[in-house]
């Protein structure tokens, strides 16, 4: 990387207005062949409208986007393709129907009849290129989120890309996956391609990147060599103020009172053999890579899994539920890792999503909804929870995903549980409102329940559980007392260096 | 069950259509006496003649995740417009007034992939409302009077029926044939050339597609517009078939269709899903028809029951089938990872 050659790409003073609201004012950015670039900053600082930019799904309201120090306009995704721009998302954009070749031609414009023996060819050389295994036949619905990721560079790869994007590339992949993914980032960038790399997992940026930029508020606040700053520093930047307890652990106010005992469950093929207790005051955090099967013995608790074996005690007595209905009128809760899917209607406005699953509570005599009521309580929650929003009645879409995990945990804790499964409380948030969903937590556990958080966030397993559970391939490993947990310790466990006590 | 796994989806499907048509053929053979002959073949081949070619314009929709509930009205509309022109010019070249129709039918279809794709109306209200107005337009048009057979040129009215080819009893026709090849076109377009991955791209996840660089608004728009092309074609069959075109005709051709395809394996929420599989569609749903009329064991107030009850079977049955293969292969791709 050296300064003399023309950025691939630059940003020049790009500014982006949506009516009242600025997204981007006055944003700097050269992106150099070769270098792996990192930008951080908060959910809502404007990175994706960044991105949009470079991708052409937005036009800067004013200032000029150069590639090759040429000011140019790019209409719609496909002109950024044209120019050797492309992204891929946390959420890979694959056709489910189609298969892997397909899958990384569909951009191809070159030929009416299509070729499949050189199509496969081709792919397979570029899926080779990647440097991972992957059958070129298979079909995409049954990928893996990182085999999804890895077609979609082999896609970017094929128009001869010069400038990836990668957003959020690691959120949901495992350990493992994250690690591969950040070869194949670093060995685009050694084939002079520039990297944007977009992550919340700071260690992450300062294992790869070579430079990393700052923007908060729409704002460009520094560009560095990744040498120059340290993560202190970087968070320091990215809130504006320091953020003191988010990686400190609270002392705990777990009381003697069993809530939960829960011996030997399994669930056969999925986990087998899992034993804790959990007191009310007490967060048991649930650490371990992806496919651990951690959130299956949350489902399981939650009576969404059939347990083949084992007993569970709940309040002293045992615990027999088939539905999630039963466990909801036990008292318990949860909250799913999937926003998207299993977690909130999107499409439907704040004050509905936080009533959802207690609507019984705002009948009027006569069975209607007491509208008057469920506005208290969304108003109450929007409070409490600092839900950043003019009001409650716009779509919960339109949040930030910080917010919207925040509408779920008001949805469920609007249900007064005695016990809170929360399953990766604060994936994809940014780390501000990580600290408010930590507290809201803590606040819910001090006042009588118990929590069970399942995290793949290290710094968030030790920062919240007062009793660390790990577990591995559906075997739980150990349950660690906090004072005697690290980071190391608790990965060593997950990846199997480290047999069960 | 490996091969179950091997083989790919869009294969299988097709193989289970054909077990089923085997069957319910069967079943209705040892039920009814002389069932299997030619003339079951020539009944059940002339009228998929029509569907078929309806059935494949509708499937090219569905697989955009919309639906065409106007096709109906447009064979309507487009078989006494063509019946009108020629019985008014006897002498008109054949290409012509083939070309005619498939005009017809595709203005139509303009129509409504404008009205969708660039106005953004939901298809399902878009062309609910055009499967009324093209009816009207038809009744405004004919002015409420008939074509009739005797007014059209023997060539029409005997195209269908001739002789192309024969495999042993069963006697291939003209119609049949024309629209067999169509729907074999159609399939080597989808499957081969560029262009038509668009469309299953589009089906399958509008959102990628869009980032992939693909106008998912000229694909619907393209897609509505050769739906028109093939009910103004199915038009012409129609007329040719028939002779006697009225102003219901085509009626509820637009259900059959979905029917056919959704038998067909044409998954309704775009995506996935084949013409061969449509054409077999529409040759069950027919057979089912034609038999059911033929056995004495079901009265006929309740042979629509039946067809529903079947239709509503199949459907099922490959829903419960492919979620089974999906949950099979995500396992073999798991122990392959391994």
């Amino acid at each position: 990387m050296t300064q003399a050659l023309a950025p691939t790409l630059a940003l020049r003073g790009v500014s982006k207005h949506f009516g009242m609201t600025a997204a981007l004012t006055d944003m700097t950015l050269s992106l150099y062949p070769g270098e792996v670039h990192a930008i951080v900053g908060e959910n809502g600082a404007g990175k994706s409208t960044m991105i949009k930019i470079m991708t052409g799904i937005h036009q800067p309201s004013t200032g000029v986007l150069e590639i090759d120090a040429v000011s140019v306009t790019l209409n719609g995704s496909k002109a950024a393709r044209l120019r050797g721009v492309a992204a891929i998302y946390q959420e890979p954009m694959v056709f489910p129907d189609l298969d892997v070749t397909e899958n990384i031609f569909i951009s191809a414009t070159k030929g009416l009849v299509l070729n499949r023996p050189a199509m496969r060819r081709a792919a397979r050389d570029l899926i080779a290129r990647i440097g991972i295994g992957l059958d070129v036949d298979r079909i995409a619905s049954g990928l893996t989120l990182a085999e999804q990721q890895a077609v979609e560079i082999a896609r970017a790869l094929s128009q001869d890309v010069r400038v990836l994007i990668m957003d959020e590339p690691t959120a949901s992949l495992s350990a493992h996956e994250a690690t591969e993914l950040r070869r194949i980032a670093r060995s685009l960038a050694d084939a002079n391609v520039s990297v944007v790399y977009i992550s919340h997992r700071l260690e992450e940026v300062f294992q790869l990147a070579d430079r990393v930029t700052v923007i908060r508020d729409g704002r460009h606040i520094s560009t560095k060599l990744v040498g120059e700053t340290d993560p202190q520093t970087m968070i320091a930047e990215m809130v504006g103020r320091e953020v003191g307890n988010y990686f400190t652990k609270m002392p705990s106010t777990a009381t003697a009172e069993t809530l939960l005992s829960v011996q030997g469950l399994s669930v056969d093929g999925v986990f087998n053999d899992i034993s804790f207790d959990l007191h009310r005051g007490e967060i048991v955090a649930m650490a371990g890579l992806i496919g651990a099967r951690r959130t299956d013995v949350g489902l399981a608790l939650f009576g969404m899994l059939k347990t083949s074996a084992g007993t569970v005690t709940y309040k002293g007595e045992p615990l027999r539920i088939t539905s999630s209905r039963q466990a909801i009128d036990a008292g318990i809760a949860y909250v799913s890792e999937d926003r998207r899917k299993l977690g909130l209607a999107m499409d439907l406005p704040i004050r509905w999503n936080i009533s959802l699953a207690t609507l019984g509570q705002y009948l009027t005599r006569i069975g209607l909804i007491s509208t008057a009521a469920e506005i208290a309580t969304a108003w109450d929650y929007k409070t409490k929870l600092n839900i950043r929003t003019p009001n409650t009645e716009i779509p919960v879409g339109t949040l930030s995903g910080g917010n919207q995990q925040k509408v779920m945990l008001a949805k469920w804790l609007n249900m007064a549980p005695d016990l809170l499964i929360v399953d990766e409380p604060t994936r994809g948030i940014d780390v501000g409102a990580k600290a408010e969903v930590h507290a809201l937590i803590r606040a819910f556990v001090a006042a009588g329940g118990a929590a069970l958080v399942i995290s793949s966030d290290l710094p968030e397993v030790l920062a919240m559980g007062d009793r660390i559970l790990v577990m591995r391939e559906g075997r739980q490993m150990a349950i660690i007392p906090h004072d005697q947990a690290t980071q190391e310790s608790i990965m060593a466990l997950a990846t199997g260096q480290k047999d069960a006590a | 069950m490996a091969w179950l796994t091997r083989i790919s989806p869009a294969a299988l499907r097709i193989l289970a259509l054909l077990a089923v048509l085997a069957i319910v053929i069967l079943f209705f053979s040892s039920q009814i006496e002389g069932y299997l002959n030619g003339r079951l073949f020539n009944r059940i081949s002339s009228s998929v003649a029509i569907m078929a070619l309806i059935a494949t314009g509708q499937t090219l929709v569905i697989l955009t995740r919309n639906i065409d509930l106007s096709v109906g009205s447009v064979v309507g509309f487009s078989a006494f417009a063509t019946g009108s022109l020629i019985t008014n010019n006897p002498d008109l070249n054949p290409l012509i007034l083939l070309l005619y129709s498939a005009l017809i039918g595709t203005a139509f279809g303009v129509l409504n992939g404008a009205l969708v794709a660039y106005a953004r109306v939901p298809s399902i209200i878009v062309t609910l409302a055009t499967m009324a107005l093209f009816r009207s337009a038809l009744v405004e048009y004919s002015n409420a009077k008939s074509i009739t057979s005797d007014a059209l040129p023997a060539w029409l009215t005997d195209f269908p029926n001739l002789p192309v080819f024969s495999i042993g009893a069963l006697e291939f026709r003209a119609g049949f044939t024309a629209s067999l090849v169509v729907v074999i076109l159609v399939h080597l377009c989808l499957t081969r050339l560029r262009p038509a991955r668009a469309l299953f791209a589009v089906g399958s996840n509008p959102e990628a597609a869009d980032m992939a660089g693909i106008d998912a608004k000229r694909v619907v728009f393209a897609a509505f517009a050769l739906s028109g092309l093939m009910a103004g074609l199915a038009g012409f069959m129609f007329l040719a078939r028939f002779g006697n075109i009225t102003v219901v005709a085509g009626l509820g051709f637009e259900l059959k269709s979905v029917a056919s395809a959704v038998v067909g394996g044409v998954n309704i929420f775009g995506g996935s899903g084949s013409v061969i599989g449509a054409f077999l569609g529409a040759i069950l749903v027919d057979l089912l028809e034609t038999s059911l009329v033929r056995w004495a064991v079901v009265s006929e107030f309740w042979r629509e029951a039946v067809l529903g009850a079947l239709i509503l079977l199949a459907v099922t049955t490959d829903t419960l089938l492919s979620r089974r293969l999906a949950t099979l292969r995500a396992r073999k791709s798991k122990e392959t990872a391994k």
